[in-house]
């Protein structure tokens, strides 16, 4: 199974590790050393050489393919509104495996595969497969509560694999609508059993954040890799509920401590979705130290990209497809996952998830912006404006009042 | 951020894969050390790096 190796980009290059796994961004002399160096224009203005995040990427890091929106759990909030009823005009893995193809020729390194509830598909180890051949690193989250006895055989094929967990026995319930704890939770240990990068994928809601030290612990003794944090987004029937279920400003402002604090003593590894930046920037932790961890805010349209069941190319998965664009035969069409090489460098690909830099204030003079980017574009939307500042950004909630907060650095 | 004389700059390191099928998610466990633990990490990130350089594929996009 050969992964990409590297990537030549403006500002220099991206080197892919194995072990330790992870993504190396590095300015031009660094990727020069390395062995690396421009075929073509990738160099040309020398004012990119370093710039990481100043122009949009080549093409995504990642893609994150909704393979289906067939799901027979019916969750509460789920983002894509997925239901057993679905699974009519979608790609299936022909379409899938063209998909994976233009991925590959764009240097996308790797893409996350989920729903609906893709470990089901008799297909996923074809297409898993199918990546891997192509360089791509396949990645996979499941609900754990469908699909397991076709998803064991063909674990190995997939970098990492994330349950999702939204709580602990009676809280899965409160935040799920039904209780599936105990059957996400054994095939959290089947997988395990086979495989060690597993781990919990939790979206945070005002009925699980008191909880999320005991996750940790949970998380801990089921020896998981990590635990990734997601914040609860007004997509798909979360829209319905989101009112209910979103976390309140006081956690949002407690959450970076709470979470570090959990992660430390149980000493299990911590990731946070793209829309937490800023409730960590919140914390001042550094802007320094934030750019060296690739933390960045929206990335949509940049550093990832989304694809709907029916192949319809977004910014990112909780976004609507961008709007239908003139075609060489005049006719107008929405691009497809499949067009990601021409799309990508069209003059308004992404509207909204692009436009960042043109932010009003507190976004224009926070420190943090450049990587923030204004916080997530789907909440934005939800409040009533794509391209207007996260309203849930604690700096965002402050320039509105007269009180003035001022919480200890991490 | 690491700065060599002639070797060039490493400007951040993304760690893990990410499974999560909606949002990019970054680790910031590194965050329970601060700046510090990336003065220790990014030497050992570089070393890496010379462990692959010469690579039999250097890719960029292809066409």
């Amino acid at each position: 199974m050969t992964e990409r190796h590297s990537r030549l980009e403006a500002f220099g290059a991206i080197v892919q590790l194995a072990r330790p796994r992870a993504l190396v961004f590095v300015d031009r002399d660094r990727a020069r050393a390395l062995g690396l160096d421009a075929k073509g224009d990738e160099w040309a203005d020398p004012r990119a050489d370093g710039a990481l995040g100043e122009a949009p990427l080549s093409a995504p890091l990642e893609a994150h393919l909704q393979l289906t929106n067939h799901c027979t759990a019916g969750c509460t909030g789920c983002y894509t509104g997925a239901s057993a009823a679905a699974g009519a005009n979608e790609l299936g893995l022909d379409g899938w495996k063209l998909a994976i193809d233009e991925l590959a020729r764009r240097g996308v390194f790797h893409v996350a595969l989920g729903g609906g509830e893709s470990a089901t598909l008799p297909w996923l180890g074809d297409l898993a497969r199918h990546a891997r051949a192509r360089g791509l690193v396949p990645n996979l989250t499941t609900s754990g509560l469908a699909g397991l006895d076709r998803l064991l055989p063909i674990a190995d094929l997939f970098g990492q694999i994330n349950v999702s967990l939204d709580g602990l026995g009676a809280t899965y319930a409160a935040v799920r609508g039904f209780d599936g704890f105990a059957r996400a939770d054994a095939a959290l240990r089947a997988l395990r059993s086979i495989k060690r990068e597993i781990g919990i994928n939790v979206v945070v809601t005002r009925a699980n954040y008191d909880e999320l030290p005991a996750i940790f612990a949970h998380a801990r003794k089921r020896r998981l890799s990590e635990v990734e944090l997601l914040r609860f987004k007004p997509s798909g029937r979360g829209a319905a509920a989101y009112a209910a279920l979103r976390c309140t400003d006081a956690q949002h402002r407690g959450f970076l401590p709470h979470v570090l604090a959990a992660a430390r003593r149980h000493r299990v590894r911590v990731k946070v979705d793209c829309s937490y930046t800023p409730m960590l920037a919140h914390h001042d932790p550094g802007r320094e130290l934030l750019a060296q961890l690739a933390v960045y805010g929206c990335t949509g349209g940049d550093f990832l990209v989304g694809a709907k069941p029916s192949g319809a190319l977004t910014a990112c998965s909780f976004a609507a497809p961008p709007p239908p664009t003139p075609g060489p035969d005049g006719t107008t069409t929405r691009p497809r996952v499949t067009d990601l090489g021409t799309y990508w460098r069209a003059d308004d690909a992404f509207g909204v998830f692009r436009t960042w830099r043109d932010a009003a204030e507190p976004c224009r003079s926070c420190t943090y912006h450049t990587l923030c980017r204004g916080g997530c574009r789907v909440v934005s939307s939800h409040a009533g404006d794509a391209g207007s500042p996260d309203p849930e950004c604690p700096r965002v909630v402050d320039h509105g009042s007269p009180r003035k907060v001022r919480l200890p650095v991490v | 951020m690491a700065r060599g004389h002639s070797r060039g700059r490493i400007l951040a390191t993304k760690w893990g894969m990410n499974p999560n099928s909606s949002s990019l998610g970054v680790d910031v466990t590194f965050l329970l050390f601060g700046a510090s633990a990336l003065a220790f990490a990014t030497p050992v990130i570089a070393a890496l790096l010379r462990l692959k350089k010469k690579p039999a594929e250097s890719a960029g996009p292809s066409e």
